[in-house]
Parts: structure tokens; C-alpha cells; sequence
């Protein structure tokens, strides 16, 4: 003999229960302010800069032949000055001396940099020589410049600067 | 049922009770929407989150230079941090203090204790079999001066790899000026 159906099997009347969201709420109630408090706003870069004597040592292992020539970006406090090997020599005067930190036309120096990749290619290196002078944050501009340019290698000099002067007064 | 039974046999003795009202349901609260906003908060903080030591460590009260580029620390460097502010230097994650611009330009002492605790750590560095690299954290307003003595203090401290800590942005015409 068959049994009837259950009296409780009655589909129909049956409702989907709601999703239980609790422990996903609990969940997201620890998860978030630990994010927030380790979430970063501000990223950092590193800009590597290099030694002259540690940079010399790479240039010798690298270039065997006829090497490109040296490029020296002077920063001083009116003018960028490039100059390219013993010849070439290229000025950047400040566009406006009231504010300290617009005067610099970092534009052209961003075009002289391009031009200057272009054409001596294999050419990695700049070698940077801020006036005591200067702002830190007119260096690293100008590093950053370089670097977008191409020249990913950036000599530090610190040796030679009052060499550079006399030069530069001497060349007055 | 009980209940209603008694306002029943109430009325029907003419007493004045009246049948209370029914109780409100308690409708279960709609956290559909607080989950998905939490949902998308969450999403939005992975993307952000930074794993990189270095990124998480920007220094209270500086102005840091913005750059568009950036280069990779080199591996098995280990970096010393030293946070360079207008009126004073400090070294290390610890935020040692060591004195200020004028007395590292000038006093003998503050940079003896200064060259010691370089080379120290550099020796712990290079024995663990790493490279000793100086992370330099300066404010933008710094005069080159420092900045260039710095650099030589810390290369007779041997720190052949020196990186400068910038603030990066993709927006060239920041860099530029324009």
C-alpha cells in the first residue's frame, strides 16, 4: 500500500530563504579598515643616480670601441648648460628669475635631450652637475628629464665642480 | 487565539477592553546594497594596495620632487633610509635624529657619529651578502649643497648605490612645468 504524499512536501508554498549576508558583512567589516589603513595614496619612485667612479667602471666594461661623447648637464642657478664632448655647447636660460620654481624652461630641455638621443644614440650616460645653489627638486626634474629621454645612466659629479668653475671662468 | 477568545467573551460581557492592535512585522534589514558598495570599496583597495616596503614609507611633513620615471632598487640591495628635512636630518627606519643641516655642514661630531652608523650598517649589509644601498628622502626646497655633500659622506661610507625617493606621477606636464 503506498503512502500519501507528505504533507510538508508542498512545493509550491515553498520560498527561497534570503541569502544569509552576515558573515559576508563581517568579513568586509574587518577587511576594509585593515585596507584602509594599509592603502597607499602616494607612490614613490627611486631614481638611482650613480657614482662617477662606480659609472667610469661600467663605461670602460661596455663601450671597447670609439665611445660616443661625454654629455654634461650643468644645472646653475640662471641656465641649463649641455655640453656635448669638447665642441658642442648648448645654454637654457631661465624664462622668468621672480619665481624659483617655474623659471626653468624644463621644455627645452626636454627637447635638447630628445634631439640629443637622437643623435648619438648610444649614447646612456649624462653626467650632472648642480651649482650648490640649486634645488634638490630642480635636480631631480632635470634627472627625470634625462632619464624619460633615454639616458638612463646619471653620473653624479661632485669632484669636479670647482674644476667646472674655473673652466667656466676661464672660458668668460 | 487565546487572546482573541478573551476579547470575545469581553464584548460579550459589555466591558469596554479593546482588541489591541496588531503587532508590526520586524522586516529583515536590506544590506544588498551596503554589500555592494563594501564590494566595490574592496575592489578599489586591492587595486590601490602596495605590497613594496618602500612605497608605504613616505615621510610626514616632506615635500618630495615629482618624477615620471622610476627605477627598480637592484637585487639583493638592502636600502638605509635617511630622511633629509630643511631643519634636520634623520637616519634609519628608527628616525634616529642626528642634528641638523648646518651641524652635519659643520660639526665635526655630528658627522663622525653620522659615518659611524653608515658604516656599521653597510658592514652588516655586505656580510649578510647584500649590497648596501642609501635611500635619500630629501625636501624639495633642499639646496644641491647638501645634497652633493651627502653624497660624498655616504660614498666614503661605502654606498656605491645611492637612489633619490620621488613622488610619481604619469603626467609629464607636471615634470615640464606647463
Amino acid at each position: 500500500m503506498a503512502h500519501p504524499p507528505s504533507k510538508s512536501r508542498n512545493l509550491q508554498k515553498k520560498h527561497p530563504r534570503p541569502l544569509n549576508l552576515i558573515p559576508i558583512m563581517n568579513l568586509f567589516i574587518v577587511v576594509i579598515p585593515m585596507l584602509m589603513m594599509i592603502m597607499v595614496s602616494v607612490h614613490l619612485a627611486l631614481i638611482e643616480i650613480a657614482l662617477p667612479a662606480a659609472a667610469e667602471k661600467k663605461i670602460e666594461q661596455e663601450d671597447q670601441e670609439e665611445p660616443p661623447p661625454r654629455i654634461i648637464l650643468a644645472l646653475l642657478p640662471d641656465k641649463f648648460e649641455i655640453l656635448v664632448g669638447e665642441d658642442e655647447e648648448y645654454t637654457i636660460p631661465v624664462k622668468d628669475v621672480s619665481d624659483i620654481f617655474a623659471k626653468y624652461d624644463y621644455n627645452e630641455l626636454n627637447e635638447r635631450m630628445s634631439e640629443l638621443k637622437t643623435e648619438y644614440n648610444e649614447q646612456n650616460t649624462i653626467d650632472i652637475l648642480p651649482d650648490p645653489s640649486v634645488k634638490y627638486d630642480i635636480l631631480l626634474k632635470s634627472i627625470d628629464i634625462c632619464k624619460f629621454n633615454g639616458f638612463p645612466a646619471i653620473k653624479y659629479l661632485t669632484s669636479t665642480r670647482k674644476i667646472f668653475r674655473a673652466k667656466q671662468k676661464g672660458g668668460a | 487565539m487565546r487572546r482573541k477568545a478573551a476579547v470575545v467573551v469581553s464584548r460579550k460581557l459589555g466591558s469596554t477592553f479593546e482588541p489591541r492592535p496588531p503587532k508590526p512585522k520586524i522586516k529583515d534589514l536590506n544590506i544588498t546594497s551596503l554589500i555592494d558598495i563594501l564590494t566595490i570599496l574592496l575592489v578599489f583597495m586591492l587595486k590601490n594596495i602596495s605590497m613594496d616596503a618602500v612605497e608605504k614609507n613616505a615621510p610626514e611633513g616632506m615635500l618630495l620632487p615629482t618624477t615620471i620615471t622610476k627605477d627598480k632598487l637592484i637585487k639583493t640591495g638592502l636600502t638605509v633610509n635617511v630622511k633629509i628635512y630643511p631643519d634636520k636630518i634623520l637616519y634609519g627606519t628608527d628616525n634616529i635624529k642626528i642634528g641638523t643641516l648646518d651641524e652635519f655642514m659643520t660639526k665635526n661630531e655630528v658627522r663622525s657619529s653620522l659615518l659611524k652608523l653608515l658604516r656599521l650598517e653597510a658592514k652588516r649589509i655586505t656580510d649578510d651578502g647584500n649590497i648596501p644601498s642609501l635611500l635619500i628622502q630629501g625636501d624639495r626646497d633642499l639646496d644641491c649643497r647638501y645634497i652633493t655633500e651627502f653624497i660624498n659622506f655616504s660614498a666614503s661610507a661605502s654606498f656605491a648605490n645611492i637612489y633619490f625617493s620621488t613622488i610619481h606621477t604619469d603626467n609629464l606636464n607636471e615634470v615640464l612645468g606647463l
